[in-house]
């Protein structure tokens, strides 16, 4: 899965699932879509289920609670995928 | 301080309808909201009783995804009855966020609903969901999920109260509520209750052989409040709210009222948790009367808990002939629903203020032949039409809880 491809699955699961309007990639997730820590915890048990297809670790889940940005998420995603990949 | 306390908006969801005119027509008609008991894939196939007080019409709740995540089922029936009386009362939004307003509001078990799916993961072992259970799932299934969806959808700041006492639930939160508003502690409260659609409570009222099982192919003739045929209760849903506001302010601001809670009651039977008890129950209806500092002769209306078991009806009989004689009308509103659990306080005072306000008291369905040993009541037998000035409405639930509680008809507060 290319970086277009989890940035285009995250847009379809915020805008179908979490009812974003036009979101944009840089947009403040909390402040200008009232993204709360309620929906952090939804949203990584579907980026476990349909992109990464594992369980992240506590430690890997504690990394995402500094996510703003919709590129952040992308980026966390690389990140955790590229690390376990080692 | 103790100041009156009155209501000045309601809503109701109950398996006879939502919007008043609807309910109050059927009332008036006889019509019961009582239906066959739906196939859960679960439990239903074992359940003997075949009947449920049901909510089949739909509900337009147009909530965002913001706060339904949070919300089982059951939040669903509540922050709607809320949202109702919140726009019925014409409260400022300043005030609704101002700490002075309160919620108090329960349900008997969360959402049984929710509760289920996470059951399913557990027993079936699914790895796969195990993540999915979380703080979600709890916000949707825990105890006080109505009361704290409410303050979360309206950004209510004052006390909740979470009553969770099964069959007394919503009649304590209006009770407690009522107590909030008259001694200071709050300037309004929403009150009230909500319960699911949920064969887990019809299989426990079931292996207690409490539950209605001789009019599964007519549901519509049972429960039979106080009937010498009746055997036992109907589960019914539903979700009901009040808006209680202390009189003086309620009244410089032209808010219309409803009706005025003049007194409340609650005790325990101090022993066991199921079995109905003489000496509780008209302690209860006792108490209620001297909080509200009026003679048992100034009650016209009685609204019985009346849920239909062979022995609850004859206790509930005694204790009302105690303490009233044969002078006030006795309904059993449950004939026309079923048992909407938690629900059933709130939802039978709104159907009493209702009554009240359009000059009738409905019988109680189903009453063919009366139980002997109810017979010193005067049951409402048919359609009256009558002008009521107080009405008490009793609950008693498992654990041993009583409520009573006394509301004088809005024609009557001055």
């Amino acid at each position: 899965m290319t970086k277009v491809d989890i940035q285009d699955k995250i847009l379809a699961i915020l805008t179908e699932d979490f009812e974003f309007e036009k979101p944009g990639l840089d947009d403040n997730l909390r402040d200008d879509h009232g993204f709360d820590s309620i929906d952090a915890i939804e949203l990584l048990g579907k980026i476990e289920l349909t992109i990464l297809g594992f369980s992240l670790t506590r430690e890997e889940k504690e990394k995402a609670m500094g996510i703003r940005t919709i590129n952040d998420i992308v980026a966390y995603i690389e990140d955790i995928k590229h690390s376990r990949s080692k | 301080m103790k100041r009156r306390v009155v209501i000045t908006a309601c809503s109701a969801i109950t398996p006879i309808g939502y919007d008043k005119d609807t309910i109050i027509e059927n009332l008036r008609l006889g019509r019961s909201g009582v239906k066959p008991l739906r196939d859960d894939g679960l439990l239903t196939r074992h359940i003997h009783s075949r009947v449920f007080g049901t909510v089949d019409y739909p509900i337009e709740y147009g909530f965002k995804r913001h706060f339904t995540k949070t919300m089982g089922p059951v939040a669903y029936y509540a922050c709607q009855v809320a949202k109702d009386v919140l726009k019925r009362s014409g409260l400022s939004q300043d005030f609704i966020t101002s700490g002075r307003l309160g919620v108090a509001f329960g349900s008997t078990h969360g959402s049984p609903t929710v509760q289920r799916e996470i059951y399913k993961t557990f027993f079936n072992d699914i790895d796969s969901k195990f993540s999915s259970i979380g703080a979600v799932d709890y916000l949707r299934s825990m105890v006080h999920t109505t009361a704290v969806n409410i303050t979360r959808m309206f950004g209510i700041t004052g006390r909740v109260i979470a009553s969770s006492t099964a069959c007394t639930t919503s009649s304590q939160s209006i009770g407690y509520g009522y107590e909030m508003v008259k001694y200071g502690m709050q300037d309004a409260m929403i009150c009230g209750g909500a319960d699911e659609y949920d064969t887990t409570t019809v299989a426990v009222f079931d292996n207690l052989l409490a539950c209605s099982v001789n009019y599964n192919t007519t549901p519509h003739c049972t429960p039979r409040p106080f009937d010498t045929n009746r055997d036992g209760l109907v589960v019914g849903e539903g979700g009901g709210a009040v808006l209680l506001e202390e009189y003086d302010s309620a009244k410089k601001r032209g808010a219309v009222i409803l009706g005025e809670i003049i007194g409340f009651a609650c005790n325990n039977n101090g022993g066991d948790l199921i079995l109905p008890n003489l000496d509780g129950i008209t302690a209860t209806l006792r108490l209620a009367l001297k909080d509200a500092k009026i003679t048992p002769s100034d009650v016209d209306f009685i609204s019985a808990h009346a849920t239909a078991t062979k022995m609850g009806d004859v206790i509930e009989a005694q204790a009302i002939a105690a303490v009233y004689g044969g002078k006030p009308l006795v309904t059993g509103l449950k004939s026309y629903m079923g048992h909407t659990m938690g629900t059933c306080g709130v939802i039978e005072l709104i159907l009493t203020t209702y009554m009240m306000e359009r000059g009738f008291i409905a019988p109680t369905l189903n009453l063919e032949n009366v139980d002997e040993r109810c017979s010193m009541l005067r049951h409402t037998r048919e359609l009256t039409d009558t002008y009521t000035k107080i009405g008490a409405i009793q609950n008693f639930a498992f654990g041993g809880v009583n409520t009573c509680l006394l509301v004088k008809n809005a024609g009557e507060v001055h």
